[in-house]
């Protein structure tokens, strides 16, 4: 591996890319959507105390959301479509290895991708002078995104030397982001709601039936008071009655969701809480929705109306997030492990002097 | 030039400079590309490889190049093998693909600096290294245009200098004279003798036949993937070849007569291409007998000259398909003429 044939080859790929026109409008019409998604996130969250977490998390999210639409076009073909231009023979026939050919393109392609996050950083910024996200969200979800970016540039740049054909490996990256990002959900619902578990519910009453009293008769070691006028007679308890339903166990399959792009910024960033304990931002709410995932539903829940009124409340979100296991390392690791998978396979598959080749492929 | 001999050799020594190839095979799929090639391309000396379309020349360039591995036999470049070690082979090789993808956008100062950092050029040399090699192909001008631009010639000469970025001892040129003017033509062939006589080695694969036989020394001939045994390259250089003779103030029809009496043989035998008579005559010898005999018969011979280059004659000998033992043809079987014009069409 050596620097100067590395940024070399880097330097070749962004040279290419920031000459053509089609670059720049593409970022302007980014830049474009940007202004209309940082309006419209200032009107909707308006009437919270403080907007500026809020709006910051809606336009990351936005940028993640770009950036995975746009970046397989962007590393989707790098290596098929030099080969069909006849420019990839002539790098390998230099000094430089396949491994540098690879690593090359994929850091291109994540610089490319970064150059989002560069445009959309204005409006980061606007964000947080309008009521301010802290600066640990910031840097994190900022950090994030910068991974995610390089993780789909890897996907695509490895996809490119698998697949012969520079239209199937592009859709094919749109197809395995899209798993990330949507597969992941469809089988975390799909897979959870397959998972059933059988509910079983204890329910005795009070025997209403010999109760004629006015308001209400005192629970068992209550006395009658101004503030609970109720009757001081002992009603007798009903039967146990017992009634049984299903439950999806999501609790068993939330690590599915840990390989979704937006769940692992949402997981990583630390979160701000509002005074009662819900997150102000959006990254918050959805790691709330995976963090509660995770809690094993109930199985044996029993409700007695004879024992005295317990006083366990819903747990604040604050409390579910700070008692569950955080699933970002985990979906960040698998995301590695896809990527570097695939980046291997393609070194093998483009590999020279080349042995097997894939069916369809010149290699000049 | 010679014919003979450098399709042997294949047991070179390990260690010998130029190219070695020996039983190289290579399949696609179900294609056999490359069958049997074995062949000797000596340093200092400017080897053509000759072969129709289909015959494996590119897939052979792209094993020497270090991009294909071959199924079986071996490739030596300057002792090294491109399978075992392609960073020391490409270190030395300079090839120059029949097609050449350039970087559309990049300059063509830009592409040769960038194929020079490739090789590990630091920055001031390449940039130095570049503007060289521009001169030296005839692209100064066009230095800062994007290759994009460039026409088909202007490509050509852009993939040569990249051939050359990094000064190889061997050079592997696919078809580069496709696409060139004469005066573009004139200059490879000078850089291609001198890089010969600077003791670099030199394997070139052309169609256009003539314009090989004024550069190679050695010719290697590919038919169906497979090097074709000296002997019968010999004897198909060994038939006979058309001569054109020309008298002055006659055109053929009118000098045919005259021609086949002088030389003692039947009209018939005797073609006509447009103003000349063309004959038939096996060796050199005979030729210089038959010069000999139309001067002293007291014809005025303007020009007598070989109607077809001995590469072509030996190329489209081979292409008929005879086996490789068949005698030579009978020396009556005149080509036709309309056969040395057709070949000479596509050159």
């Amino acid at each position: 591996m050596s620097g100067q044939r590395l940024g070399t080859i880097v330097g070749l790929e962004l040279m290419q890319r920031t000459r053509s026109v089609a670059w720049y409008v593409l970022l302007g019409v980014f830049a474009l959507l940007l202004v209309i998604v940082t309006g419209l996130s200032f009107l909707a969250w308006g009437g919270v105390a403080a907007p500026g977490g809020a709006i910051y998390s809606t336009i990351v999210y936005i940028t993640l959301l770009l950036i995975v639409l746009v970046s397989p076009t962007l590393s989707g073909n790098a290596i098929n479509g030099d080969r069909d231009a006849a420019t990839l023979a002539p790098v390998q026939v230099t000094l430089a290895t396949t491994s540098e050919i690879l690593l090359g393109k994929t850091l291109a392609a994540w610089i490319t991708g970064l150059a989002f996050v560069v445009v959309a950083l204005p409006f980061l910024v606007i964000a947080t002078f309008a009521g301010g996200g802290a600066l640990t969200t910031i840097t994190v979800s900022l950090l994030v995104l910068v991974f995610e970016v390089g993780i789909i540039a890897a996907i695509g740049v490895a996809l490119s030397g698998i697949l012969s054909r520079p239209l199937f490996s592009v859709a094919t990256t749109y197809l395995v982001v899209m798993a990330l990002v949507v597969g992941t959900v469809i089988a975390f619902a799909l897979v959870g709601f397959t998972i059933r578990s059988e509910v079983t519910t204890h329910y005795r009453s009070l025997d209403w039936e010999h109760y004629s009293g006015d308001t209400y008769p005192c629970m068992p070691g209550d006395k009658p008071s101004d503030e609970n006028p109720c009757d001081d007679v002992e009603l007798a308890c009903g039967e146990w009655t017992t009634s049984t339903h299903e439950v999806p166990r999501f609790d068993h399959v939330w690590w599915l969701l840990a390989a979704n792009p937006f769940v692992i910024l949402a997981d990583a960033t630390p979160t701000q809480f509002d005074s009662g304990g819900y997150p102000r931002d959006l990254f918050g709410q959805i790691k709330f929705g995976v963090r509660a995932a995770q809690q094993p539903p109930d199985l044996e829940p029993s409700y007695d109306d004879c024992s005295p009124m317990r006083q366990d409340q819903q747990p604040t979100p604050r409390e579910i997030i700070d008692q569950s296991t955080p699933s970002w390392f985990v979906g960040m690791t698998l995301q590695l492990l896809l990527a570097a998978g695939l980046l291997w396979w393609a070194w093998a598959r483009t590999r020279t002097p080349a042995g097997r080749l894939p069916s369809g492929t010149r290699i000049a | 030039m010679t014919t003979s001999g450098t399709a042997a050799a294949p047991h070179a020594a390990d260690g010998e400079a130029g190219i070695v190839v020996d039983g190289v095979r290579r399949a696609f799929g179900q294609v056999q590309a490359v069958r049997s090639v074995s062949l000797h391309a000596r340093a200092g000396r400017v080897t053509g490889l000759v072969g129709p379309n289909g015959s494996g020349k590119t897939t052979l360039l792209l094993m020497l190049a270090s991009l294909l591995a071959p199924d079986a036999g071996s490739i030596r470049i300057d002792g090294i093998d491109p399978v075992a070690d392609p960073q020391a082979a490409r270190a030395r090789l300079g090839w120059m693909p029949d097609a050449l993808g350039a970087w559309g956008t990049l300059t063509s100062r830009e592409t040769l600096v960038v194929t020079a950092r490739l090789y590990g050029m630091p920055k001031a040399e390449a940039s130095a290294r570049a503007d060289a090699l521009l001169a030296e192909v005839g692209l100064v001008e066009l230095a800062d245009a994007a290759a994009r631009v460039l026409s088909r010639g202007q490509k050509q000469r852009l993939g040569l200098a990249r051939a050359l970025v990094h000064d190889p001892r061997v050079l592997l040129l696919d078809e580069p004279a496709s696409g060139l003017d004469p005066q573009a033509r004139i200059e490879l062939r000078l850089l291609l003798r001198r890089f010969a006589a600077e003791g670099r080695t030199v394997l070139v694969s052309s169609h256009i036949l003539s314009e090989l036989e004024e550069v190679v020394d050695d010719a290697v001939f590919l038919l169906g993937g497979a090097t074709v045994d000296p002997a019968r390259v010999e004897a198909a250089s060994r038939r006979a070849r058309p001569w054109r003779v020309r008298l002055a103030g006659a055109d053929g029809a009118a000098a045919v007569d005259a021609v086949a009496a002088a030389l003692g043989v039947p009209a018939e035998s005797v073609g006509v291409d447009r103003r000349d008579v063309v004959v038939s005559l096996e060796t050199d010898e005979d030729a210089a007998a038959a010069l000999r005999e139309l001067v002293t018969k007291g014809l005025d011979v303007v020009e007598f000259a070989a109607a077809q280059g001995s590469l072509e004659r030996t190329f489209l000998d081979l292409g008929d398909g005879r086996p490789p033992q068949a005698a030579p043809g009978p020396p009556a079987s005149t080509p036709p003429p309309a056969a040395a014009d057709e070949s000479e069409a596509t050159s």
